[in-house]
C-alpha cells in the first residue's frame, strides 16, 4: 500500500519554485531517508505531507487523502522537528499527557521509560530545555506516538553523539516491534545509512533519485590513479566527481557500469578501486559541478 | 500499523480540556483585572450634594459596571490572543485540523465568558460588602426586598452573552489580522473615520446605532436571539478565515 | 551489540551474509537448523531489517539457506561444503590475484613468492 503518493508537486513562494514537479511515492512500513542540500525543499515537502502548508499545484495524497485539514492524516501522522511548540505553562509531564490524550497509539509506559532514561525532570518547562534536550524530548514524543506515518526533520539537531546513537537504536528497535512508515530528513546520512531502506534524493526541488540504499551504494565507483590513466578510463563514462591529488594523481567517481573483467584490468593498470559511500555520492550528485570550495582560495 | 479512525468531537473535547489547562494564566489575570476594577469603583462614579436650611446631603454613586467593562476588554484580548501564530501552532504539534482547533477555541472562549461574566456580576456584591464594612454604605430598602432569582439570572445571562459576543468579535478581528496586519490598522481607522463623518453630517454615528440595537433591546428573549446569532456569525466567519491558513511556514 | 565494517568497502547485506556463512562453517548452525531472522539480525547489528533480509536472500539464492514459508530461513543440506567451495573460488581466488598483482608490482618472482607463502603457512610471519 502506498502511504504517500505525490505527483507533479510544485510549491512556489513569490517567484521562486521551491518544489518543482516533484513525483514519488512511499510504501507502507519502510524507513526512507530524505536527502538533499540545505534549502532544497526537504522541510517544505515534509510540511506539505503533514498538512501544515498547501502545495501551489500538483497532487499529494497521504493515506489516500489530501493532508491539508485532514483529521485522519493528522491523527495518524506526527511531524517532529526542533520547532515543535507546546503551550508554555505546561510542564514536560503534562505535555506527554496531552500527547497521550490525542494520539490513539500513544504508549505512555514507553514514553516514561525514554523520559527517565534521558534524565528529564517532569516538572521542567519545554522552552527552558537546551537545544539537544529539546530535540531529544521531541524525538521521544515522535517515537511514543507510534504514528503510522512518523516524520523526523533533522531530529538530531544539537544532540551529542551518545544521544544520537541512542535515538537511532531506539528508533530501530521500536520499528522492529511496531512497524510504521518513517521518513527521516537529515544531513547525517553517514550515521543513518544502516537504518535506511530507501533514499529519496532531492535536487532543484525535484526527485533526483529514489532507490533502496543498497542500490545507491552500488551506483558509483571510485577510481584513483595516474591522471592520464584515469582520464582514459573515464572518457565515455558518466563522471560524478573529479579531484586532483598531488601533481599526477586523479580521483574520479564514475557510474558503476564495469564488468568484473574490466575492474580486474583496471587493477592491473595500477588503478585503485574504492567503493563510494552513499553520503559522499549524494554530496557529489547534488553538488554544483562548476566550482568547489577550493576556488575561494584560488589566488592565495 | 493499521490506521486509527478518528472522532471529531473527541478531538475537540480533548483540545478543549488541554486549552483550559494551557491558558490558566488568562484566568489568573481575570482575577487581577476584576480586583483592579473593584478598586477603581471604590472611588465612586458620580457624586451629588445639596444643602438647605441646616441640612446637607451628599450622595455618592457607585457602580459595578467597571468590572463588567474590564471583563469585556479581557474577553476581547483573550480572544484575539488565541488567534495569534504561537497559539494556533500549538495544536499542530499533535492531532488537529483547523476546524477542531477553532471549535475548541470557541468552547474555551465560552467557558471563559461564563466564568468572567458570573464573577463580574458577583463583583457587585463584593463591592457592596466592602462598602458596607469600610465605606459606611447605608443599605437601602431595596436590599431588604426578597431576592428575585429571575432578575439575578437574567443579569448573569445577559452579562455572559455580552462577553461571548465581544469574544466572537475579538476572534474575528484576530482572524482578519492573521490574513494581513493591515486589518489591524484599517479597522480602527474605519471606525473612527465613520464616526467623524457621521458627526460632520449631523447624523447619529453608526456605532451608536449598532450599540443601541443590542443594548437597548427591552425584550430579553429577543436580546438573547440577536446576540447569539451575531456571535455565531462572527465565529463562523472566523472559522472559515482560519480554515485556509497555513501554519509553521 | 555487533559491529560492522562501516568504511563503505562492502555492502552491509554482504557482510551479514559472510558472517552467517562463517557461523555455518564453524558449526554454529547445523543442517536444517533455523538461522537468525531478519528482525534478529536487524537488532543485533542495528540495521534495517530489509537489508538483513537481502543478506538472507543472497544466501538462499546460492542454496546455502532455504526458506520455509512463515517459519524462516534454514541451513541447506551440504551448505558447509558449498560455502567452502564458494570461498575458495571467489574470495580466496580474489585474494590470490591481489597478492600476485602486488608481487608483480614489487618485481618479486614466482619462486620468492611461493617461499613467502610457505613461510606464512608454517606459522608466524614472513622472513
Amino acid at each position: 500500500m502506498k502511504v504517500i503518493e505525490c505527483s507533479n508537486l510544485t510549491k512556489s513562494y513569490l517567484r521562486k519554485k521551491v518544489l518543482n514537479q516533484l513525483t514519488f511515492s512511499i510504501e507502507e512500513n519502510t524507513i526512507t531517508g530524505l536527502i538533499g542540500k540545505n534549502g532544497v525543499g526537504k522541510t517544505t515537502l515534509l510540511k506539505i505531507l503533514a498538512g501544515y502548508i498547501k502545495q501551489t499545484s500538483g497532487e499529494i495524497n497521504v493515506f489516500s487523502e489530501k493532508p491539508f485539514n485532514s483529521l485522519l492524516v493528522s491523527a495518524n501522522t506526527i511531524f517532529v522537528d526542533d520547532q515543535m511548540s507546546f503551550p508554555s505553562p505546561l510542564q514536560l509531564h503534562e505535555i506527554l499527557q496531552a500527547a497521550g490524550s490525542l494520539y490513539p497509539n500513544w504508549d505512555m509506559t514507553f514514553a516514561n521509560r525514554l523520559f527517565h532514561y534521558f534524565s528529564f525532570d517532569p516538572k521542567h518547562y519545554h522552552n527552558r530545555l537546551s537545544k539537544g534536550k529539546t530535540s531529544t524530548f521531541n524525538a521521544i514524543i515522535g517515537l511514543a506516538s507510534r504514528a503510522p506515518l512518523t516524520i523526523f526533520d533533522e531530529p538530531t539537531t544539537g544532540m551529542d553523539a551518545a544521544a544520537r546513537r541512542d535515538f537511532y537504536r531506539a528508533l530501530l528497535k521500536d520499528y522492529l516491534t511496531y512497524p510504521r512508515t518513517i521518513i527521516i530528513s537529515s544531513h547525517h546520512l553517514e550515521e543513518l545509512e544502516n537504518l535506511l531502506e530507501d533514499v529519496l534524493l532531492i535536487k532543484d526541488g525535484n526527485n533526483h533519485l529514489h532507490l533502496p540504499i543498497e542500490e545507491l551504494k552500488e551506483q558509483a565507483i571510485g577510481l584513483k590513479g595516474a591522471e592520464e590513466t584515469i582520464l582514459n578510463w573515464t572518457k565515455d563514462r558518466e563522471v560524478y566527481y573529479k579531484n586532483q591529488i598531488g601533481t599526477n594523481t586523479l580521483y574520479a567517481v564514475v557510474r558503476n557500469e564495469f564488468s568484473e573483467q574490466e575492474l580486474q584490468l583496471a587493477k592491473e593498470n595500477e588503478i585503485e578501486i574504492t567503493s563510494v559511500s552513499p553520503s559522499d555520492l549524494c554530496v557529489y550528485l547534488t553538488g554544483e559541478t562548476k566550482r568547489g570550495i577550493d576556488d575561494v582560495f584560488i589566488d592565495r | 500499523m493499521s490506521l486509527s479512525t478518528v472522532n471529531t468531537s473527541k478531538v475537540v473535547k480533548q483540545q478543549y480540556i488541554l486549552k483550559l489547562k494551557a491558558n490558566f494564566d488568562a484566568f489568573s489575570s481575570l482575577v487581577w483585572i476584576q480586583l483592579l476594577a473593584i478598586l477603581f469603583s471604590l472611588g465612586g462614579v458620580a457624586s451629588q450634594g445639596f444643602q438647605s436650611d441646616g441640612m446637607s446631603v451628599s450622595i455618592k454613586y457607585f457602580s459595578a459596571d467597571m468590572v463588567i467593562a474590564f471583563t469585556m476588554i479581557w474577553g476581547l484580548v483573550t480572544a484575539i490572543t488565541i488567534t495569534t501564530k504561537p497559539y494556533r501552532y500549538y495544536d499542530f504539534s499533535f492531532v488537529t485540523n483547523r476546524v477542531t482547533s477553532s471549535l475548541s477555541n470557541i468552547l474555551y472562549l465560552c467557558t471563559a465568558s461564563v466564568i468572567g461574566g458570573v464573577t463580574a456580576v458577583m463583583a457587585k456584591g463584593l463591592l457592596i460588602i466592602i462598602g458596607y464594612f469600610f465605606l459606611d454604605f447605608q443599605l437601602l430598602d431595596y436590599y431588604s426586598q426578597p431576592f428575585h432569582v429571575r432578575d439575578f439570572l437574567i443579569g448573569n445571562i445577559a452579562t455572559v452573552l455580552y462577553i461571548i459576543f465581544i469574544c466572537s468579535i475579538g476572534y474575528f478581528i484576530g482572524a482578519l489580522a492573521q490574513i494581513s496586519k493591515l486589518f489591524i490598522a484599517v479597522i480602527p481607522v474605519l471606525f473612527v473615520g465613520s464616526m467623524l463623518l457621521d458627526g460632520m453630517m449631523g447624523r447619529e454615528p453608526i456605532a451608536m446605532k449598532i450599540l443601541s440595537f443590542y443594548f437597548q433591546e427591552s425584550s430579553f428573549s429577543l436580546f438573547v436571539v440577536k446576540t447569539l446569532i451575531s456571535t455565531v456569525l462572527f465565529f463562523a466567519a472566523s472559522i472559515s478565515i482560519l480554515n485556509r491558513m497555513e501554519v509553521r511556514k | 551489540m555487533a559491529i560492522l565494517n562501516t568504511d563503505g568497502t562492502k555492502p552491509i547485506y554482504m557482510q551479514i551474509a559472510e558472517w552467517l556463512e562463517t557461523e555455518i562453517m564453524n558449526g554454529h548452525f547445523q543442517t536444517d537448523e533455523k538461522v537468525y531472522s531478519q528482525y534478529q539480525l536487524a537488532e543485533m547489528y542495528t540495521i534495517n531489517p530489509a537489508t538483513a533480509a537481502k543478506g538472507l536472500n543472497l544466501l538462499a539464492d546460492e542454496n546455502i539457506l532455504y526458506k520455509k514459508r512463515g517459519l524462516g530461513m534454514f541451513v541447506s543440506e551440504n551448505a558447509k561444503e558449498r560455502i567452502i567451495q564458494k570461498r575458495k573460488n571467489q574470495t580466496l581466488k580474489r585474494l590470490i590475484e591481489e597478492v600476485v598483482l602486488e608481487a608483480r608490482r614489487l618485481k618479486i618472482g614466482e619462486t620468492e613468492l611461493i617461499d613467502m607463502i610457505k613461510a606464512s603457512q608454517s606459522g608466524g610471519g614472513v622472513a
